[in-house]
């Protein structure tokens, strides 16, 4: 028989449940003495069970099914980006299509599916390092620049992480990845001449000392220079509106009205839980509706507000024993694919937690990305659920080959 | 084949490393800085105020006040900070005359709105201000703030009125800057130039403590400044305006417009019977709303716009110049005998002068406005030109005047005909019947007004405005350009005009009520049939000139009876009045 991750399933539903807790409490108000429900923790648990139920189809479902339909589902998820860069503004970027009650997000599906398709495209055998690159880059790329167009920095940002994760478990040559990341540590580094210079110094000695060919560093050194060169150009045909965008992703405290008003009250809430919180449903920060939407980005901050310390450890904990844990497991996965999926599912999850805690705790840019399992979202809660769905049945395949 | 798989270490160091860095900052902030973020959220000191600017005020050209601002005091409830919701609302309720569901909904629908001000009555009379606002003490929810209300000079028809920001507005507009408590302009003026009348909401946040120190979370763009809205400058004149108000028939319903010819710009704005806009700005209940509802005279009903009507004789003058344009007829042609009537096949078509007129030129059958003759006339074109030159005429289409909901009007087509009455339908006797401004043609007094100025202008159509100074992007004023010329000749034109005169000031013209001594008067009567009543709509409408003005104007009464005998003499006297402040 056929072994199931029970450990990992099991910390699945307890985060989930601490989803539901979190969200009924977060989604409550105080009138006098009256609380005030709306009744996002209901649809959040129908939700729930949508998502356990693809989670069991999914488990079920033959692998060559899985294999034939993820390309067909990459393009179509590539259209419907496309799609709802025309349909009209939903609180102000194009990030939704609505359907019906539910608005659904195509950059989750997406995210899943870039996934799937580069670990299908680049498993291939008898690549050679360029197949590779060219391949994996074309297919992340595609909804990357789509997804810029929305706009959404901090999802295009995730879709990086996934190709750098999984490109560091491949077969390509670890020099690459520092192709691939020294450009953007360039465009960074533009700010200043004396830091770009300090850093092509590092960067030269470290390819160095890699025992690289002469030829190669003298590349890399070239685009980066190039790339010092040109940022400043690029920067300036932006229109102002644009710029601002980007430097209030970078420093929120730009924008008091908005991002950076948003983490301040999130700061405050979370601080003045203290040890051990205010109490569940009893977080005054969260009561007066200082942040707007907290079921679903600020969800964290209620949870530290309410259950303070030791609560945010709790779930901290959760989380780090469940990511712990597959990512112990995924070596145990031999066919090469399904280890790049789970590698880069783990990534994008890991990721996302990091940067919507990191947040909420005033220390990463704000982004509208939700926190996985807990958050409410219904498309987001779907595609997570699913992609550990996938890590599941991979799991669980391994017996064949072994 | 398989290599040994080692990054699965590497991505478990990452793991820890982050959830590390994460804890970290917990720990930072509840177990260092706790109690500093505790202080603070006790307090409540950091949150976002919004700062509303002053909306732009209404005036007439010679600058005199139409709508202005005045001091208002407005009750405001924190849902945040309500004690007893039972309580306080029957508090409102008694003391501000105000349904308690309805408080107890504007309570609930603002529950995640806790820390703002949600607005639940207005415009508070200052004696109940006085006596209330000590018991207000006793409920910490309740905030009265003294603010500006819009405050209507006079009943009319154009400025419309503001009111509270509905939710599915709020929904639309809560991105331009618009918050749950904003006014918007709901109708007239006030909802066509929303845009220029409101302004931008400014904001700024709050981060001060108890003892007044700066908290130091932001360290600029603390405030942005409100930009308020502009002021909107009219054609409107105040005095001309009340005066025409002041002699329309008492009890009588219809409109009365007054537009300088040469640049389109409305001098006087008259529909009867009206409103006063200041019923709106308390926030008018549900029972005095179904009052003016229901009220059978409408007196919301813009009757210079919103109403369409048949336009009788006043639409004559259109045929006859389609028939000189087409050379069907020239000045001096003499078309069938009037003898009180005329048979097509089977019916006969009444001329309103049952002796009959003869047989009469153009000019003497508009002057007389002989039916016969255009009866005759019509039946020399086929319904599609007749349709097709009204149009070109800027009748059945809006022209565009600044308010909102403008009626297009409407003329019958061939289509129409045979769509309404079946294939077999008789269109001869229907377009009979519509040369003289009967049957199933609508207009609006506003598009007969536009269309007598042009006459005058020579010919050159200017679309009807409220606002003196079109207003581009930010605050520029631009002049109001747009001109069009009618489908007419000179030569047609200066007959058209010639027998306008004729029918003011030559013995037996039909209009010679409105003739004055110094002052040229143009004019067509019309007493249009209807459905509405027995007796006909009383026209007039034409423009007059001297050496002081050059206006055109419309006098519309609903069932008043005969255009030469009850419209005209209105005309007369507003002329008259005019020219006299005009010195």
């Amino acid at each position: 028989m056929k072994k199931f991750e029970w450990m990992i399933f099991s910390l699945l539903l307890l985060l989930l449940i601490i989803g539901i807790i979190s969200i009924y409490t977060a989604s409550s108000s105080k009138i006098g003495d009256d609380f005030l429900f709306t009744n996002y923790y209901i649809k959040q648990f129908i939700w729930i069970i949508i998502s356990m139920f693809i989670l069991f189809l999914l488990l079920k479902a033959p692998s060559a099914i899985i294999e034939i339909s993820i390309f067909p589902i990459y393009i179509f998820t590539i259209l419907s980006l496309i799609l709802v860069l025309f349909l009209p503004e939903i609180k102000g970027s194009h990030r939704w299509i609505s359907l019906g009650p539910v608005n659904f997000q195509p950059s989750e599906l997406a995210k899943l599916f870039t996934i799937m398709a580069i670990s299908k495209f680049i498993s291939k055998q008898f690549l050679n390092d360029g197949q590779i690159l060219l391949r994996s880059f074309i297919i992340t790329l595609i909804p990357i620049t789509l997804i810029l167009l929305e706009p959404d920095l901090g999802t295009a940002l995730t879709f990086f992480v996934i190709l750098f994760s999984i490109l560091l478990v491949s077969d390509l040559p670890k020099f690459y990845l520092i192709l691939i990341i020294s450009p953007m540590l360039s465009i960074i580094t533009s700010i200043s001449i004396w830091i770009f210079i300090a850093y092509i110094l590092l960067l030269v000695y470290i390819l160095y000392r890699s025992n690289l060919d002469k030829v190669i560093i003298g590349f890399v050194v070239t685009i980066n220079t190039f790339i010092f060169f040109i940022t400043p150009i690029f920067w300036n045909s932006l229109k102002d509106y644009q710029q601002n965008r980007i430097l209030t992703f970078i420093n929120p405290m730009r924008d008091p009205f908005g991002a950076g008003y948003q983490i301040i009250q999130s700061k405050i809430a979370i601080g003045s839980g203290g040890i051990f919180g205010k109490g569940f449903l009893l977080g005054t920060q969260k009561n007066m509706n200082f942040l707007p939407e907290h079921h679903t980005d600020f969800i964290f901050s209620v949870i530290g507000e309410e259950f303070g310390f030791f609560g945010c450890t709790f779930i901290l904990l959760i989380y780090f024993l469940f990511l712990y844990k597959i990512a112990k497991s995924i070596r145990k996965i031999k066919w090469k694919e399904y280890r790049y999926v789970s590698v880069g599912i783990l990534a994008c999850i890991t990721f996302q937690i990091f940067i919507n805690i990191g947040m909420n705790l005033g220390i990463v840019p704000t982004t509208g990305i939700p926190l996985p399992f807990i958050s409410y979202g219904g498309s987001n809660l779907l595609v997570n659920v699913a992609a550990i769905g996938f890590i599941l049945k991979y799991l669980n395949e391994r017996s064949i080959f072994a | 084949m398989y290599r040994k798989f080692t990054i699965s270490d590497y991505i478990r160091y990452v793991i820890v490393l982050i959830f590390f860095i994460l804890i970290i900052f917990v720990f930072k902030l509840q177990i260092i800085e706790g109690e500093k973020y505790k202080n603070i959220a006790e307090k409540n000191i950091v949150r976002i105020q919004t700062i509303y600017p002053t909306r732009g005020e209404i005036y007439d050209c010679k600058y005199r006040p139409i709508v202005l601002n005045k001091p208002s005091y407005n009750l405001y409830i924190t849902p945040g900070e309500i004690v007893n919701k039972e309580k306080v609302s029957k508090f409102v309720s008694t003391n501000f005359n105000k349904d308690i569901d309805e408080i107890k909904k504007i309570i609930h629908d603002n529950r995640y709105r806790s820390y703002q001000d949600i607005l639940l009555i207005q415009n508070i009379p200052f004696e109940k201000m006085v006596i209330t606002s000590e018991q207000l003490n006793y409920y910490p929810s309740l905030l009265l703030k003294a603010e500006k209300v819009r405050e209507y000079y006079f009943s009319n028809h154009f400025t419309g009125y503001t009111g509270h920001i509905t939710k599915d507005e709020y929904n639309k507009l809560s991105r331009k800057g618009y918050s749950i408590n904003s006014n918007i302009g709901k109708a007239g003026l006030e909802k066509y130039y929303e845009d220029i009348l409101h302004g931008k909401n400014g904001q700024q946040v709050l981060q001060i403590d108890a003892s007044g120190k700066n908290l130091e979370f932001f360290k600029h763009n603390l405030q942005t400044a409100p930009q308020n809205g502009a002021d909107l400058i009219l054609t409107i004149d105040n005095d001309l305006q009340e005066y025409i108000s002041s002699i329309f028939p008492k009890n009588r319903k219809g409109s009365i417009v007054v537009m300088d010819i040469k640049t389109g710009g409305i001098l006087a704005y008259v529909s009867k019977p009206d409103f006063d806009p200041n019923i709106f700005t308390g926030g008018i209940s549900a029972k005095q709303w179904d009052n003016i509802i229901t009220d059978p005279d409408k007196p919301l009903l813009d009757r210079i716009i919103h109403g369409t009507y048949p336009p009788g004789s006043v639409y004559k003058p259109i045929l006859a110049s389609l028939g000189l344009e087409e050379k069907v007829i020239d000045s001096n042609t003499k078309l069938t005998k009037c003898e009180g009537g005329m048979w097509f096949g089977n019916r006969y078509f009444k001329c309103w002068l049952k002796e009959g007129h003869g047989r009469l030129s153009v000019v003497d059958a508009i002057k007389y406005s002989c039916d016969v003759f255009f009866y005759d006339l019509s039946t020399r074109f086929s319904l599609e030109q007749i349709n097709r030159y009204t149009k070109q005429n800027y009748l059945s289409t809006r022209t565009g005047i600044d308010l909102p909901g403008e009626r297009k009007g409407f003329f019958p087509s061939r289509k129409w005909y045979i769509d309404n009455y079946g294939k077999y339908v008789g269109i001869l006797g229907h377009k009979v019947n519509l040369s003289i401004g009967q049957g199933e043609v609508l207009v609006t007094p506003l598009q007969i007004c536009a269309y007598y100025s042009a006459l005058g202008n020579d010919g050159i159509w200017r679309r009807p405005h409220l606002l003196a100074k079109r207003i581009e992007a930010e605050h520029t004023y631009k002049d109001f350009v747009e001109q069009k010329h009618l489908p007419i000749s000179e030569a047609t034109l200066k007959l058209i005009q010639n027998s306008l005169y004729k029918t003011v000031n030559e013995s037996y013209g039909t209009g010679t009520a409105a003739s004055i001594n110094g002052i040229d008067v143009y004019g067509k009567t019309g007493s249009a049939e209807n459905h509405m009543g027995e007796i006909t709509h009383a026209w007039f409408s034409g423009y007059a000139k001297c050496d002081k003005f050059e206006i055109g104007f419309t006098v519309f009464i609903e069932n008043g009876g005969h255009g030469g005998s009850v419209s005209a003499p209105i005309a007369r006297k507003f002329i008259n009045y005019y020219y006299g402040i005009m010195e």
